[in-house]
């Protein structure tokens, strides 16, 4: 009963804001919804993610972007539960949101067929390959992690000196972690010349010396980490203090450490510190060590909203910059071309995003593209190492071949 | 009895028959229906939201576990830590039906009622052998042991592929009388369906409470030794409440299950297990109707401070760090206000306002 | 045979700071007969306090982990105080329930921090090299860690054994009406339990955020990981904790080391603990060391 008379209540203020809204003339507002985890387990990840999105709907309204049409992004907190993405999805959709953002893996797997259903263009903060899976109105934003794998890989391939490389993979216990290790397996069982020792899926642990120690008994030479962040920082610390990390890049009897995206940037210097030395990491994202006019476009966003250092810095600040510039971007080519905004017309500007049409916000280093059967925006990566306590380039922007050959 | 049956100022109970009647007074018994009616006929009249049907389906669920959480930890006096793992086993059974036969199998979509009875009766079993420790464990011991059922539960779904790891396992569409029903009325369907079972349970548990096994349960939380000595067997009273809580929690998952049309590992988590006793608490201990305020209150406040954390980002300036606290935090000080100023819980609110209106118009 | 070598002593090193994670626990519940959930939330706590009083006052690190461990003092004694002096003689369900409440404070507490949800590292304090002997090797840091439990350990035992105040919180620990008859204040000693087990938090998490950076979620899990190692020690030795965080942290190390990635297994460190504990509370219900409770009617 209490729920009943909560719920009357509650419509009831609603129906009062509504009515105590100021009648705008003519101007829209266009309805986001976002739901990621701003507390709970990757919230080092989200709560910059959620700063990155609000700041840049609120500069698109602030600078009249839309012209005096203004975007509502509602931002929920879903700690990392499923369930609670439901409900804020449902919400969302009562709400009438025209274009969803999505952020963990486990939500948008279960919510795909949600998501079918009524037709609504989603950006997830997940780039798992496995979103994709039948499914029409998924879209990563940038390189998906089997990509990002594999393009390590590749790159382990091309430079690395003597015999066929052995790798392990150390990924995280969910379908985000083992998402790439089929497809690093297929690329190897298409050609990329190197061997898979081993796949480990880590836990809470404290110490990494017992793994460690066996991959250097098998003789793994590179490890690829698929993974957040934290395990990265206490495997790299004990490879550190077996004398196991590689001062360049394979060098022999060592062992070199490679990471997808959500393994990576200044987050695992702060966990790791030294240790952290000649980490690889490869990303779609400009990162503020590399000075550039994307990194001065996200540090001014991030000062004109009074945002500290660290969320400016983060690459995931500029994640979640890029996907809300990809949703304003689709929402003002709809109406410059006098269509009507609606999540229909949204998801055919998204499908039309390719060729001359690609869009390039300045967040990323390479262009979005979408289209019918590619669903991933920026399809090229960057490889950074840490140098000097700092992420920095190495070697210009990539594409990986295998994505390709193993579909 | 010689006393009016509809407005009995205080008890004349002159037989324990009386006192075990199911409704005291008959306004008691025309108030329940009324209030029965009211909850199956209310949609008629207004439409809400997909949002506020889903956490009241959400509400329904949650109290159908917690009726079997109050049998175990209420009325036996046994803390289980591991009741989201046994909600877990429910949902994971129809999960693994729809993986072996195929989510859109007739034996899911349209004998779903069969279903969840299957995986009430699976939850039980699973109940039942996490109970055994309790022939010969107490108190934080047996705790323990539901601590470890929750592990193994996480480690074996994340583990096995067969489970998806963990990830969504998709439960098709059911069908009714009228078709298939679709994305519009779902949440509406799952309602009336879910108010049924929650009816149905706790009539189930109001006259369970009623019979030899229900008062075997209330001697063995309150003296172990002696009810031993009165002729009862404490540890398989304990394990058959844990059987049962089992079997209610295992009904709750596959409706749970059925609503989210999807089984995935988060929502059976150590947390959910604590969250579930913390609506056991702030709903009453070992009162029936404590079981229903517990959840409605614990989802409504979630609700309600995410709305003010929301009002109060509008004019703080670092609100986001606000309003990430402000849900556990309220969480954890409603529970310890609770246990410091009502441990009955609401229902002892409850308890009051009838006495109150019962001895009307003395005072109480 | 190095191989093996190595894991011993990764065992023991991972398994002492079990034990002084530990520590805590079997304190408060020794004097009190009250489960801390919230223990791992306190752990991490002083493990940020620690932080907080290196980085942003800048005092030299052993100083502040010192501090560190005197405010957390405090403050566990202030925690009982306000929360859990009220449910003295309340069932054992509501005091594990307050814990739990306390555990979601202290969440929210944290959370209106940057602690909650960014990451940090302590500055390096100690030779980054390992200490090498015939191929097994073992960091300061870890060095240090274990000999910080050894000591704590060390002080806790002696304190229980010989002092007064130690000798009247295991009285009260048998028998509060009898200790109360006697003198002992009761409350007194429920306070203190709490305040060394804050302490000896504290220095466990300090000791865990040295070795694994300070991540909110990975320091408060541990107040869930140390679980086995307290019942496998039986809720109220020290001496049991000890040798029951040992004895996990090398089974932990040896699952990993030899099961994982051999018979397509993996992650079995996470779960072993949790399956040998089912199994001993059958056989072993009090634990290794753990006292038998006698129950009168």
């Amino acid at each position: 009963m209490k729920t009943y008379k909560i719920s009357i209540w509650l419509m009831v203020s609603l129906v009062a804001v509504m009515l105590a809204m100021p009648v705008s003339s003519g101007a829209e507002v266009y309805k986001l919804g976002l739901s990621l985890a701003i507390t709970g387990p990757t919230s080092d990840a989200g709560n910059p993610y959620a700063k990155g999105v609000e700041d840049y709907f609120r500069y698109v309204n602030d600078m009249k972007l839309l012209g005096k049409d203004t975007i509502d992004c509602t931002i929920r907190d879903d700690k990392y539960e499923t369930a609670i993405t439901k409900r804020n999805f449902e919400e969302y959709l009562d709400m009438g949101i025209v274009f969803y953002l999505n952020y963990s893996t486990g939500s948008t797997l279960g919510l795909k067929r949600d998501f079918e259903e009524v037709k609504m263009p989603v950006i997830p903060a997940s780039f798992h390959a496995g979103n994709l899976e039948e499914s029409n109105y998924i879209f990563l934003p940038i390189a998906s992690y089997s990509a990002q794998a594999i393009g390590l890989a590749e790159y382990v391939v091309k430079n690395h000196n003597g015999k066929t490389p052995k790798v392990a993979l150390f990924v995280h216990p969910s379908a985000f972690g083992r998402g790439p290790v089929d497809d690093v397996k297929k690329s190897v069982a298409a050609g990329l010349g190197m061997e898979i020792v081993e796949v480990v899926e880590h836990g809470k642990d404290l110490d990494n010396t017992a793994m460690l120690q066996r991959f250097k008994s098998k003789g793994v030479q590179y490890v690829i980490s698929q993974t957040v962040q934290s395990p990265v920082a206490v495997m790299l610390n004990d490879a550190s203090r077996l004398g196991l990390v590689a001062k360049t890049f394979g060098e022999k009897g060592k062992i070199t450490f490679l990471g997808c995206h959500y393994t990576g940037g200044n987050d695992l210097i702060a966990l790791a510190g030294d240790a952290a030395e000649n980490f690889y990491w490869t990303t779609s994202y400009i990162i503020t060590s590399e000075p550039g006019v994307g990194t001065d476009a996200q540090l001014a966003l991030a000062k004109r909203y009074g945002r500290d250092d660290k969320a400016a810095n983060s690459h995931n600040y500029a994640n979640g910059v890029m996907v809300a510039q990809v949703a304003a971007e689709v929402i003002k080519r709809a109406k410059t071309r006098g269509k009507e905004v609606t999540k229909e017309t949204l998801y055919e500007e998204l499908l039309a995003m390719n060729g001359m049409n690609a869009f390039y916000p300045v967040t990323t280093v390479g262009p979005v593209t979408y289209s019918k059967d590619d669903h991933q925006g920026v399809d090229t990566l960057q490889l950074y190492a840490v140098d000097k306590g700092q992420f920095k380039s190495v070697g210009t922007p990539f594409i990986p071949e295998y994505t390709g050959k193993i579909k | 009895m010689s006393v009016n049956r509809w407005l009995a100022t205080g008890n004349y109970f002159t037989t324990y028959k009386e006192e075990q009647r199911i409704f005291y007074t008959s306004l008691d018994r025309i108030f329940c229906v009324f209030f029965l009616t009211t909850l199956f006929i209310w949609p008629f009249f207004m439409e809400l939201d997909s949002k506020d049907m889903l956490v009241i389906d959400n509400i329904l669920v949650a109290v159908i576990a917690i009726l079997g959480l109050n049998l175990v930890t209420g009325f036996a006096g046994l803390i289980s830590v591991g009741h989201a793992a046994f909600v877990g086993v429910g949902a994971y059974t129809v999960a693994c039906l729809s993986r072996i036969i195929g989510d859109q199998h007739v034996l899911i979509t349209h004998a779903w009622p069969l279903m969840i009875m299957f995986s009430g009766f699976v939850g039980a079993i699973f109940g039942g052998i996490v109970g055994l420790p309790a022939l010969r464990l107490k108190h934080l011991y047996l705790v323990m042991a539901t601590l470890s059922f929750q592990m193994i539960f996480e480690w074996t779904i994340g583990f096995m592929d067969f489970f998806n790891q963990g990830q969504t396992i998709f439960v098709g569409r059911v069908f009714w009388f009228t078709g298939q029903v679709g994305r519009k009325e779902h949440y509406l369907f799952w309602y009336y369906a879910l108010l049924v079972v929650v009816v149905l349970c706790g009539f189930a548990v109001r006259n369970l409470l009623r019979t030899r096994y229900g008062r075997c349960l209330v001697a063995v939380r309150d003296n172990d030794r002696a009810a031993d000595a009165m002729g009862m067997h404490p540890g398989f009273t304990k394990v058959y409440a844990f059987a049962l809580a089992g079997f209610f929690a295992g009904i709750a998952g596959a409706m749970h299950a059925y609503l989210y049309r999807g089984v995935g590992m988060e929502s059976f988590t150590l947390h959910e297990s604590i969250q579930y006793l913390a609506m056991t608490i702030v709903g009453g201990l070992g009162s029936l109707t404590g079981s229903f305020f517990g959840p409605a209150a614990i989802k409504i406040l979630d609700l309600q401070v995410e709305n003010l954390a929301e009002w109060a980002v509008t004019f703080l300036p670092s609100g986001m760090n606000l309003a990430t606290a402000l849900r556990p935090l309220s969480f954890g000080l409603v529970i310890v206000l609770f246990l410091i100023f009502e441990p009955r819980g609401i229902a002892n609110w409850w308890r009051i306002l009838r006495s109150y209106v019962k001895l009307w118009p003395f005072r109480y | 045979m190095s191989y093996f070598f190595q894991l011993v002593v990764s065992g023991i090193v991972v398994g002492s700071i079990y034990a002084l994670s530990a520590i805590g626990f079997v304190l408060i519940y020794k004097s009190s007969r009250v489960l801390n959930l919230a223990h791992g939330q306190i752990i991490a706590t002083g493990a940020f306090i620690t932080y907080s009083l290196t980085v942003t006052a800048h005092i030299p690190i052993y100083l502040s982990f010192l501090m560190s461990m005197i405010i957390t003092f405090f403050l566990a004694m202030s925690v009982e105080k306000i929360f859990l002096r009220r449910l003295i003689g309340e069932p054992i369900i509501s005091v594990i329930m307050v814990t739990i409440g306390l555990m979601s404070i202290i969440d929210g507490l944290i959370y209106l921090t940057p602690f909650g949800s960014e990451n940090f590292s302590f500055p390096p304090f100690l030779p980054q090299q390992p200490i090498v002997y015939a191929g097994i090797s073992i960091s300061y840091t870890q060095l240090v860690g274990v000999i910080i439990t050894f000591i704590l350990i060390g002080l806790f035992s002696w304190f229980f054994k010989k002092s007064t105040v130690g000798i009247s919180m295991r009285a009260v620990s048998d028998d509060q009406l009898a200790s109360m008859s006697i003198g002992v204040s009761v409350p007194r000693v429920f306070g203190l339990a709490w305040a060394t087990a804050g302490l000896s938090a504290a220095a466990a998490g300090s000791v865990i955020g040295n070795i694994t950076g300070l991540n909110f979620s990975t320091l408060h899990a541990f107040g869930i990981i140390v679980f086995p190692v307290v019942i496998l020690g039986g809720l109220d030795s020290l001496l049991g904790a000890v040798v029951a965080g040992i004895i996990m942290g090398l089974i932990q190390q040896f699952a990993s080391g030899y099961l994982d990635g051999n018979f397509g297994l993996y992650g079995t460190a996470q779960v072993l603990p949790y399956i040998l504990l089912l199994v001993l509370l059958l056989f072993k219900p009090h634990g290794l060391f753990g006292t038998h409770e006698i129950e009168r009617v």
